[in-house]
């Protein structure tokens, strides 16, 4: 063999080793998980709720918990990231949106741990104190600092979207005598939408797979959540929580099912996104 | 004038070296001696109670002789006894006894070296500082769910607890709560330095922890009239005690024994008493 | 007409307020962070009792100090990169220059889920190999400093071998050609042209994921970090970190002294977070100005040649590739 085709052939090993690494962290799972997945306990585990006293190891709760944390957090951080990527992108002036887009820059910087921190000494105190109900310890703590935490993933990816719209359109709309809100609503954001749903699926892949802000901000109860000033425990966090528990009992098998739940959730996202660019038109994906 | 006074500090850090020498040294040698020429690490995890005499114990070890190192992890009673079983690490620290089945299964060989209670406390500006057993259990299975009703402020209690490989959540669940249930609107917390800190930041919160890690930042309940000091839980009337200690495979040997055998030293029980814990000897 | 003024006007509006809104927040959370912890900011936060010539150069232990958790947190990085950029670069290239039809397509799926599986589960799954590998392969494997670095390179993997895709692929037709036309070999192009070409973009990358490696809590959570290890020494024990330390302490600092550390600790490594996003952004800039200024006509007309359409097409496969990962966005 020639030494070309022995370095093409290192080459497909490494792209081969780096994409079984995807599939045997998905085979590892199933397999570990296996004991509580089979053995009749599937539909307890899924509906069930957490009760290890009773021996009783459902995911119900931190199913819930992190729907509603996260779609919550992204029913916060959408309209904030739209606006804010129209400002950057058609209304503010020059100097205005490259100073607002380093923000969105700077912000994704900011590592996760440190809006938990903050989160803790700062927001929590305040939503105890402004609500008669609950902690402070929350749904609503946790989504608040999650839209944060998400905003510029979507501002980046919409402001990106905004400025791919052809010239050639805005042009046409100012020549009819379109304002600006005339481009923005009638072009720029029906041309768009794909960039938009990218953003919100991947914010919300974001949100839904953040451990460190639910574990330290939403209190952690097992409970179904009545509310949103109620605590919570998300799928993240509960692995977090239980790592500790016995390795060979149910209580940590069931961490397992968590596992593939997140991971098939954003699983899913990935495929979302991969067909609505190919159906898009968008080439590479 | 400036030659003197260095001449007068120097003497001064000379009498205090001296002085510190003469009254430390002999204590210090006596209990640290057995680690002198050693080296290796000895891995510890588990009980959180532990954590802070642990600490303080690892310090002097590793300053008396840097080659050796210690690690400290929490996790919790179950964790402890589970990872010395399964060889993780070489001491596993438990709140709790061992259960028979887990001494059998693994050869476990049991040091106890402090005894704690668990206290219940609630936040320094909270009026309710005593409670029967009945109301205690009220508010931990959910029945009773604000202040008010204890005679306290209209504020909702948050009620905060610690996962099932917790020693100290054992013994307070048998010995507190008489295992009766746990509201599912329970916060949970992961160590007993987290309880604390929880607690001390919440103004309607209650929790249990180590009595060792009682504070001016939580104030401890008195428990159907019985204040949970070390008086009252030396002399039995705090009823709500357990023994502190560490577990390993087998007999302890080598590093960890003699860790173990500073801890039970004149020194290390020292630092036991001083960290708000019953020394044993 | 005074209608749709009205309307035109409450838009403007409501966007200038989510901005003012998201920037009001960050600065609230960064200046409520320096407020409280600026003053902890000093040698004695880092090195503890120990002095600081002694702690560096003598190996003196230091307690009640950052240092080792800042050590910690170098070494793991270091040790993660180590693992993830050889892997990650020739999947990248092998992307880029080799792959075809399905098989690249398959391959680009897989990465995609790699990169978008939580911090956590990847954290799981290096916690259940090392349990595993202890149970089955030798009793001194347990979570430590290498099994918490090697999940971290899984988590970065598709992150650099998609910025060593995307650098490959931006390079211009005409820079691509040049060498085979002068009757060089594909391997003789990509090695002599078209990798110096990618360094930069490939570095930046390499930057960003490093900060990935510096802020990820998760997965070390699970693999090995330790609340008090020292300094670390061996790649098979028990470790500190930055980010760790940071949660640990604000669920169970034991007095105002260690919670005040905790602030130290968040600031220190936003500041870390901060400078390494700052450089990966200046090798960028770098870059781009060698593209243009110094590398002569050739390189001008194939800039102009390259269709915008097709480049802002990469850039978008970037920003998911990047915002998935958390870092921003790259062109």
């Amino acid at each position: 063999m020639t030494r070309a085709r022995l370095i093409e052939r290192a080459l497909l090993l490494a792209a081969t080793v780096s994409g079984l690494s995807t599939v045997s962290i998905f085979v590892f799972m199933v397999i570990l998980g296996l004991p509580i997945l089979t053995a009749g306990h599937f539909s307890e585990l899924l509906t069930g709720p957490w009760s290890p006293d009773h021996g009783v190891y459902g995911i119900r709760s931190m199913i819930v918990g992190s729907l509603t944390i996260s779609f919550l957090s992204l029913l916060f951080a959408f309209p904030l990231s739209l606006g804010t990527s129209v400002l950057i992108a058609v209304l503010a002036p020059r100097g205005v949106a490259l100073a607002m887009k380093r923000l969105v820059r700077f912000m994704t910087a900011i590592p996760t741990v440190v809006y938990g921190f903050v989160g803790i000494f700062l927001l929590v105190p305040i939503i105890r104190e402004l609500f008669v109900h609950g902690s402070g310890m929350s749904i609503l703590t946790a989504a608040l600092l999650l839209a944060i935490l998400i905003s510029p993933t979507m501002i980046l990816i919409f402001v990106d979207s905004f400025e791919r719209v052809p010239r050639s359109y805005l042009t046409a709309v100012a020549a009819l005598g379109g304002s600006r809100i005339d481009k923005l609503i009638h072009v720029i954001l029906p041309c768009s939408w794909p960039g938009i749903v990218t953003g919100l699926v991947l914010a919300l892949g974001r949100a839904m797979g953040d451990t460190m802000i639910s574990l330290m901000v939403a209190g952690n109860s097992v409970g179904l959540p009545q509310s949103i000033l109620d605590s919570s425990r998300t799928l993240t966090g509960h692995i977090g929580l239980i790592i500790s528990a016995d390795f060979d009992s149910l209580e940590f098998k069931a961490l397992f099912a968590c596992g593939l739940l997140l991971y098939l959730m954003t699983s899913i996202m990935v495929v979302i996104i991969r067909s609505l660019h190919f159906r898009a038109g968008v080439r590479g994906w | 004038m400036i030659q003197k006074l260095r001449q007068n500090t120097i003497t001064a850090i000379t009498l205090l070296v001296v002085g510190l020498l003469s009254v430390a040294a002999p204590t210090m040698a006596d209990s640290l001696t057995p680690f002198q020429g050693e080296t290796g690490t000895i891995k510890v995890s588990g009980g959180t109670a532990h954590i802070p005499v642990m600490k303080e114990a690892a310090k002097r070890i590793m300053t008396f002789n840097p080659e050796i190192r210690i690690t400290i992890a929490g996790g919790g009673s179950g964790v402890g006894i589970k990872q010395v079983g399964e060889g993780l690490v070489d001491i596993g620290n438990s709140g709790r006894k061992a259960k028979d089945t887990e001494i059998a299964k693994y050869n476990l060989k049991m040091c106890k070296w402090a005894i704690d209670g668990v206290a219940v406390v609630v936040n320094p500006r909270n009026q309710v500082t005593s409670l029967t057993s009945a109301q205690l259990r009220d508010i931990y299975s959910g029945k009773v769910r604000n202040w008010q009703a204890l005679g306290g402020a209209d504020k909702p209690i948050t009620v905060f607890t610690r996962d099932n490989s917790s020693g100290t959540r054992a013994v307070f669940w048998k010995k507190a709560l008489a295992k009766g249930d746990i509201t599912d609107r329970a916060h949970f917390v992961v160590s007993n330095g987290a309880m604390k800190a929880a607690v001390s930041q919440d103004p309607y919160a209650i929790g249990y922890v180590s009595v060792g890690y009682i504070d001016s930042s939580v104030t401890p309940m008195a428990l159907d009239g019985v204040v949970p000091t070390l008086d009252n839980i030396k002399a039995g009337h705090y009823k709500i005690a357990r023994g502190l200690y560490s577990n390993t495979r087998g007999e302890p040997s080598g590093l960890a024994k003699k860790l173990l055998d500073y801890l039970l030293s004149p020194e290390g029980q020292a630092i036991v008493a001083d960290k708000g814990f019953i020394p044993v000897q | 007409m005074v209608m749709k003024r009205v309307k035109e006007s409450i838009i403007v509006v409501l966007s200038w307020l989510c901005s003012l809104l998201l920037a009001g927040s960050v600065a609230t959370i960064i200046g409520y962070l320096l407020f409280k912890g600026l003053a902890t900011i000093n040698l004695a936060l880092i090195f503890g009792d120990t002095a600081p010539l002694e702690a560096i150069f003598l190996g003196r232990q230091v307690f009640n100090g950052l240092l080792p958790a800042m050590v910690g947190t170098l070494a793991l990085v270091l040790l993660a990169l180590i693992f993830a950029i050889p892997l990650g670069v020739a999947a990248g290239i092998y992307m880029a220059e080799y792959g075809k039809g399905r098989l690249k397509g398959w391959f680009s799926l897989f990465f995609d889920i790699l990169a978008s599986i939580p911090s956590i589960v990847v954290g799981l799954f290096g916690f259940s190999v090392a349990v595993f590998l202890h149970h089955n392969l030798s009793e001194r494997i347990y979570p430590c400093l290498l099994i918490a670095a090697l999940s971290l390179a899984f988590l970065v993997l598709p992150y650099i071998i998609r910025t060593t895709q995307v650098a490959l692929e931006s390079i211009p037709v005409t820079i691509r050609q040049t060498a085979p036309a002068l009757g060089a070999t594909k391997l003789q192009n990509i090695s002599h042209v078209l990798l110096p070409h990618a360094l930069s973009a490939m570095m930046s990358g390499i930057v960003l994921a490093m900060g990935r490696c510096a802020e990820d809590t998760a997965v070390i959570m699970l693999t090995g970090v330790v609340a008090s290890a020292g300094m670390p020494r061996s790649i098979f024990a028990g470790f500190e970190a930055l980010p760790f330390y940071i949660y640990y302490i604000s669920a169970q600092y034991s007095d105002s002294r260690e919670l005040a550390s905790g602030y130290g600790a968040a600031i220190i490594l936003l500041i870390i977070c901060i400078m390494l996003f700052g450089l990966a952004f200046y090798i960028k800039a770098r870059f781009e100005l060698t593209f243009t200024a110094r590398s002569g006509d050739k390189r001008r007309i194939s800039q102009r040649i390259m269709k915008a359409p097709d480049r802002r097409k990469k850039s978008l496969k970037v920003n998911f590739q990047t915002e998935q990962s958390g870092q921003g966005t790259l062109l």
